[in-house]
């Protein structure tokens, strides 16, 4: 009887553990992501072990459903699910531009309650949990770093072949178009085909040397306009550095593709892009080689634009700066919910010390987010501690014109830029068209 | 069951699911999209969402107005597109036809069918790439053989940058055409050609009182095609040129995909766009039915 009592007590106990060990297994909480895979950077396959499947083996109750993405199928799949609101877990994002909707839309969880709770103010660059920084004007997504928009990276192989220094100023810049040319080089190297690449990486720069700090705010506030005779100068000044040749026009048919390639093989004194490009330059970890070998990215130095010695400029050692792309949360995560903080902790090991870490070391990421990443600890190739030393360069940073106004607004002003260097269209044509479609577009708002 | 409702039955169930289909596919989106086009719609939840209102035809009125020209520009590129594939493909196509037909090659008539045609069966987005690199690029294969000939040439921007798209889309749709004509020209019987040489006929006679108006039911029917096809290109192009540069190469087509997925969306501008495009289609299609009309289609 004793034994039977026994028998039963036990399997009665072992019925109870198995249902507490199913419950256990039913606690497993699944994330949808929707990654962004940059297929130009080499050593991006390797994230796949490194970042998500080491998250999942630290996280054994999370399991990570993958959907990557690049380039133009990302952003409509973005729309996509905003559209049927089917937006998955965790989204990588953009702080402006591409990812307008999900800010502007309130799509995204406002992170700055779980920020603060976790005490993630120490560890930041006060940029990334700034929520002006961020179109929605709410901290919608955790940022990895922060972009310049331009850099200008000087090959001295080049200029030591052609017997020059690197230029200080724009007139210095001008002098040497000649004896580049002579020498069979271009001055400055731009990739020019697709119409944001000017706007974003030279442009923006340029009109915030010329209309200094907040202009864009004025402009937004209807205290300025496109067409008053500072942005008209900026303006005015890419048609000169088209005229001065300093950039030829032909960078019009250089694709953006093409642009390291080009760099990397001696076409040009200068390059100009902006600062993830810095990635394509160093080695594949996987093949051990490189679009510029270590000892050739010694000669190279990345600094910005040189002073503009031209009439009208109010500020120069600028550059234009933007959050860089980071993760946020589905909106619609219940608050406490199980699901909410396994995003969470996602998202915080996406932009933690670690990922970001291996990113930096990696090319994937130039200026990490976070202020307790030592360099010293690490072993970069020469354009990656370049890059590191690029914020030294520069005084201030002013905004990227695509990342402050609307597709309707900057999309004239991009295809003038065009339109200026290949002679079809002066300045004032295009500051016109540009005040045109910003009123167009306040007034339909 | 009465043999009526039987054959009503019948006649329901066998129509039924190409009927549904069809409004699925294309009865529904062609109406949403018009419906969408009339409200202020800009990314987000579609159904269930308080915030989009229906606002009338500002997204038309904008197209039409907006500073940068940005409709008419891709309007007058589409324009020409139509123009070189009727004006360009039909009649080239046709002439291809006929010299094939005629056996006026004496030799090697097949191997120039299969080149003619080769291009129609080559991805647009693939010669896209192609001819970019051929014609475009500081580096291109252009640029390359007039350095041959000239080391010091220099690369210059093509200030006319649709005439190269244009020629792209002659050289990759006339071999379409020509399957046409050369299908339907070969359903002559050739006995009435014989009995018209034994008359006396001579070729351009053949072709202008025998094949033409034997054919002019095919010629409406391909310039349907050709003026259908002109409004929706976007392959090529996007390939190509990207639409540029400075938008001298965009089309409706492009202007759409640019209005709805680059920047900030515009999905109602988007949706606006191409129910224009569906429209300035029909027209064109409707006058030429009826040029078919008024010049009478001779075949039977």
């Amino acid at each position: 009887m004793l034994r039977k009592r026994f028998l039963s007590l036990t399997l009665a106990l072992v019925m109870l553990l198995s249902l507490a060990a199913f419950a256990h297994a039913e606690e497993v909480i699944e994330l949808r992501v929707l990654n962004y895979l940059n297929m130009t950077s080499p050593n991006t396959a390797e994230e796949q072990k490194v970042v998500w499947e080491a998250f999942e083996a630290a996280h054994p109750n999370i399991k990570l459903v993958m959907e990557n993405e690049f380039n133009e199928p990302f952003h409509q799949a973005v729309e996509a699910y905003a559209a049927v609101g089917n937006l998955p877990d965790v989204i990588y994002v953009w702080p402006s531009g591409r990812s307008t909707t999900l800010h502007t839309k309130k799509l995204l969880k406002d992170l700055a309650p779980l920020a603060e709770r976790d005490g993630l103010t120490e560890f930041y660059n006060p940029l990334v949990l700034d929520p002006a920084q961020q179109v929605g004007g709410y901290l919608a997504m955790l940022s990895n770093g922060v972009t310049a928009t331009h850099t200008f990276l000087v090959n001295t192989e080049v200029l030591k072949d052609a017997g020059l220094e690197p230029a200080k100023t724009y007139s210095e810049l001008v002098a040497q178009v000649p004896v580049l040319k002579a020498k069979g080089y271009d001055t400055v190297l731009m990739a020019n085909q697709d119409t944001w690449v000017m706007q974003s990486c030279l442009f923006s720069m340029v009109a915030g040397r010329f209309c200094g700090e907040g202009w864009e705010q004025k402009i937004l506030n209807g205290e300025a306009k496109f067409t008053d005779p500072d942005f008209l100068a900026a303006l005015n000044f890419v048609k000169q550095i088209y005229e001065d040749k300093v950039i030829d026009p032909s960078t019009l048919a250089v694709g953006y593709g093409e642009g390291p390639g080009l760099f990397a093989t001696n076409t040009a004194a200068y390059y100009i892009d902006g600062d993830w490009r810095v990635g394509d330059f160093i080695t594949d970890q996987s093949t051990g080689e490189a679009l510029m070998s270590p000892d050739k990215q010694a000669g190279v130095e990345i600094t910005v634009f040189p002073e503009i010695d031209v009439e009208g400029v109010k500020i120069n050692r600028t550059n234009t700066a933007v959050l860089a792309t980071g993760y946020g949360i589905n909106a619609n995560l219940e608050d406490g919910s199980p699901k909410l903080e396994a995003a969470w902790e996602l998202v915080k090991w996406l932009v933690g010390k670690d990922v970001l870490t291996y990113r930096l070391q990696t090319g994937g990421l130039g200026t990490p987010s976070r202020t307790d990443i030592d360099y010293a600890s690490l072993t970069l190739e020469p354009m990656q501690i370049a890059l590191a030393n690029l914020a030294g360069e520069y005084d201030k940073a002013t905004v990227v014109i695509d990342g402050v106004f609307e597709g309707p607004v900057y999309t004239p002003l991009n295809d003038g830029l065009q339109a200026i260097g290949m002679g079809t269209q002066t300045p004032e044509q295009v500051a016109q068209a540009t005040q045109d479609a910003f009123e167009a577009w306040k007034n339909a708002k | 069951m009465t043999i009526h409702r039987e054959k009503r039955l019948s006649y329901i169930v066998l129509v039924a699911p190409a009927l549904i289909i069809y409004l699925a596919v294309v009865a529904f989106p062609t109406i949403f999209s018009i419906g969408l086009s009339l409200t202020n719609y800009n990314g987000g939840l579609i159904f269930g969402n308080p915030d989009i209102q229906f606002v009338g035809l500002k997204s038309y009125i904008w197209m039409f107005t907006e500073p940068a020209g940005n409709f008419y520009t891709s309007l007058g590129n589409n324009l020409l597109i139509v123009a070189v594939s009727v004006f360009g493909q039909i009649p080239l196509g046709f002439i291809l036809a006929y010299i094939l037909s005629r056996k006026l090659v004496k030799r090697g008539n097949s191997l120039f069918q299969t080149m003619i045609y080769l291009p129609n069966v080559i991805s647009p987005i693939i010669i896209g790439v192609l001819f970019n690199a051929i014609i475009y690029g500081r580096n291109s294969v252009l640029m390359e053989v007039r350095k041959l000939f000239n080391p010091n040439a220099v690369f210059t921007l093509n200030t006319a940058p649709m005439v190269p798209v244009l020629i792209v889309i002659l050289w990759m749709y006339t071999g379409f055409y020509m399957i046409i004509f050369l299908a339907n020209l070969q359903r002559i019987d050739p006995a009435i050609i014989e009995a018209a040489r034994i008359d006396g006929a001579r070729e351009p006679q053949i072709l202008w009182h025998i094949s033409l108006p034997a054919l002019s039911g095919v010629i409406i029917t391909t310039a349907i095609l050709a003026i259908s096809g002109s409004l929706k290109t976007f392959d090529l192009i996007y390939a190509m040129t990207g639409g540029g540069p400075a938008g001298q190469t965009r089309v409706l087509s492009l202007y759409m995909y640019e209005s709805a997925f680059r920047g900030a969306p515009n999905y109602p501008l988007a949706n606006a766009i191409s129910t224009v495009m569906v429209l300035i289609s029909v027209v064109l299609i409707v006058i030429t039915q009826r040029l078919g009309k008024t010049f009478g289609s001779k075949e039977d």
